[in-house]
């Protein structure tokens, strides 16, 4: 059996074409030295991922729990953020609601990549018919605006967090069967496809285990700014009342309940949950131009 | 238009053609396979088999799925979306009285996206790496992280409840006040046309803080396309030369540099005016706005299957038909695509 590894092309976000001839921490430290986005995003990305982690530790009162203080009160040494129109204390449901939301994100972000990576290798490959057919369904689902289909399919199947993942996943994944089956199209002809197949690859083989290793970039890239639309539409759904079942702490439910007492001034309730949103949806996007600037030479300095 | 330009434009209303059905059936099965049971929200629980059955005739929920979708797709084919099961209205009248609103808020913010985001963009991008480019780059992608909902509440809050500037999130008019009899049913125009400057002045004030969030939202996406792809432009050859012939920076950049970066940013525009009707359901939903997206969120709380289909259809032929402008446009502008 001749080695195959030999005949692989290198690996586009591999740190060894990044940064050659460094030690792993050297390269790990050379890419992040490549692009502040990279270093912000994953900060703040990772400080999310830290409080989700430990939200049973940070919490400081029974997130579910109604008058643990009086309703309505400000933001004090007692109640960090505030109290909610229950009494609940809205810190501990902000924290609570961080690991819930980045529960959806993760689960939908990993779903969607893994199914639209495996259509669009499909489709890349054998192209033909079954490109076209695939590529027809894709833009069906493309053409009905996102939040729309979300919400059409949420309140068909029922809210829950399960069918919230269900639902971003199905939405997510036309994008990525149409990025990785655009790099496949392209590389499919190259020498070291050609070669693959040449020492006797099957199809399979070629399209998955040296096609696909070789079109993940742009993937990646994605995955990050599939991630913020996740948490933006997660939280959309919650405002409008139809995502999570009602009552649970989520962040857009949670701003959604906040409604009323903007108009009567008390802020906290509403302001806490979406500096939440945004600054992890920042981190996204921070990570997304990132990834980007790293793997895509020209777009470095 | 040449007939080669005809031909093309023909070939391409051929693919939007099967899509457009897909769109369509897709809607229907959602809305009608999956979709809980209309006829249950309607009448008390305790209520017999036969008056159930009644209604279902009424709204011919009786006949079989393909029969249904076979009365949709005839109604559909002579314009008519069926009728709401709450207004008891025909659902084309429902979005056609509402959609003024959603068109007045729709094209404020898009100017005022269009006005500030690609000059910007074109700036940034144009001096890379610089100061503005920095800033641009910084306030634009928090731009594209922020909750639309969220801002607007925000905004209420510091234009409303603390500074007392703005009105509140009441709609289009304070309460109580008399819309101006309908000529275009924007209601900043049709109060001048009457001469109503008092009414003029409030459908202005009401209009300020929504249109600023959706504008908020779609400005950042604008800026950063423009952004980009002018630095791409800028490093092609024919921009080095008239910068070694010494032209003025200013013409470089925007007669120059911008006619070549503008395929990727009308591509983007295209792509918010389809997004408009999404954009405008949170928004809508905030300020109490009475357009189509608010119309499309009843339908949903409330189960008017109908309705909602209705509005998908619409939003989605809108999204389709966008698309297929852009690629018009692209052709108009662009030789090289023909």
């Amino acid at each position: 059996m001749i080695d195959m590894t030999a005949d692989r092309a290198p690996e586009g976000g591999s740190l060894d074409v990044i940064a050659p001839g460094r030690s792993r921490w050297g390269k790990i430290r050379y890419v992040f030295g490549q692009s502040k986005s990279l270093t912000a995003g994953t900060i703040l990305v990772g400080i999310f991922i830290l409080i989700a982690l430990f939200a049973r530790f940070i919490t400081t009162h029974d997130p579910s729990a109604v008058l643990v203080g009086d309703p309505l009160t400000g933001v004090s040494a007692e109640h960090w953020f505030g109290t909610d129109k229950v009494g609940s204390d809205v810190f501990s449901k902000t924290i609570a609601a961080t690991a819930l939301d980045l529960r959806i994100t993760a689960s939908a972000v990993v779903s969607a990549l893994v199914a639209g990576v495996v259509l669009g290798t499909i489709a890349g490959y054998y192209a033909g018919m079954v490109d076209l057919i695939l590529l027809r369904l894709l833009e069906i689902l493309q053409s009905i605006p996102t939040l729309l289909l979300a919400m059409m399919v949420v309140v068909a199947i029922g809210p829950g967090e399960l069918n919230v993942v269900v639902v971003m996943a199905f939405i997510g994944m036309p994008y990525y069967a149409r990025l990785v089956r655009a790099e496949i199209l392209t590389k499919r002809t190259w020498e070291f496809a050609e070669a693959a197949r040449m020492v006797g690859g099957s199809a399979t083989r070629v399209a998955f285990r040296h096609l696909l290793p070789n079109s993940l970039s742009p993937v990646l890239a994605y995955a990050s700014v599939n991630a913020a639309w996740v948490v933006l539409v997660t939280a959309a759904l919650g405002f409008l009342g139809i995502g999570i079942e009602p009552g649970t702490a989520e962040w857009g439910s949670m701003i959604a309940r906040g409604q009323t007492e903007i108009i009567t001034g008390e802020w906290w309730v509403s302001v806490f949950p979406g500096l939440f949103v945004l600054t992890l949806t920042t981190g996204f996007y921070l990570l997304g131009d990132g990834v980007r600037d790293v793997m895509d030479p020209r777009s470095r300095k | 238009m040449d007939s080669g330009l005809s031909r093309q434009l023909f070939t391409r209303l051929l693919l939007v053609a099967p899509v457009v059905f897909g769109v369509v059936t897709l809607t229907f099965l959602v809305a009608r396979v999956f979709a809980p049971d209309p006829v249950a929200l309607y009448i008390p629980p305790q209520a017999d088999e036969e008056l159930r059955h009644k209604i279902r005739v009424e709204l011919g929920l009786d006949k079989s799925i393909p029969e249904q979708y076979g009365v949709f797709l005839a109604d559909l084919a002579q314009g008519d979306l069926g009728e709401s099961t709450i207004t008891g209205r025909p659902v084309t009248s429902d979005l056609w009285d509402r959609l003024p609103a959603t068109v007045e808020l729709a094209l404020v913010s898009l100017t005022f996206a269009i006005v500030i985001g690609v000059p910007l963009g074109v700036l940034a991008g144009a001096r890379r790496d610089g100061p503005l480019d920095f800033s641009v780059r910084g306030i634009t992608l928090i731009g594209m992280a922020l909750p639309s909902f969220w801002l607007g509440l925000v905004l209420i809050l510091i234009f409303f409840v603390i500074l007392g500037w703005l009105p509140g999130p009441v709609g289009r008019l304070p309460l109580g006040a008399v819309a101006p009899e309908k000529i275009t049913g924007l209601y900043t125009l049709d109060s001048l046309i009457r001469g109503d400057l008092t009414l003029w002045w409030e459908s202005v004030r009401h209009l300020i803080l929504p249109s600023l969030t959706l504008g908020v939202v779609i400005v950042a996406p604008i800026t950063r396309v423009a952004r980009a792809s002018m630095v791409e432009v800028m490093r092609s050859e024919y921009i080095r030369t008239p910068k070694a012939l010494g032209i003025r920076k200013q013409v470089i950049y925007f007669r120059y540099a911008l006619k070549n970066a503008l395929l990727p940013i009308v591509t983007m525009i295209g792509t918010i005016v389809g997004f408009v009707f999404t954009g405008a359901v949170l928004v809508e939903a905030v300020f109490n706005w009475p357009g189509m997206g608010k119309y499309g969120l009843d339908a949903i709380l409330k189960s008017d299957f109908t309705a909602l289909q209705g509005f998908v259809v619409v939003a989605s032929v809108t999204y389709i038909v966008a698309f297929f402008l852009v690629d018009i446009v692209y052709m108009l502008i662009d030789p090289r695509t023909r």
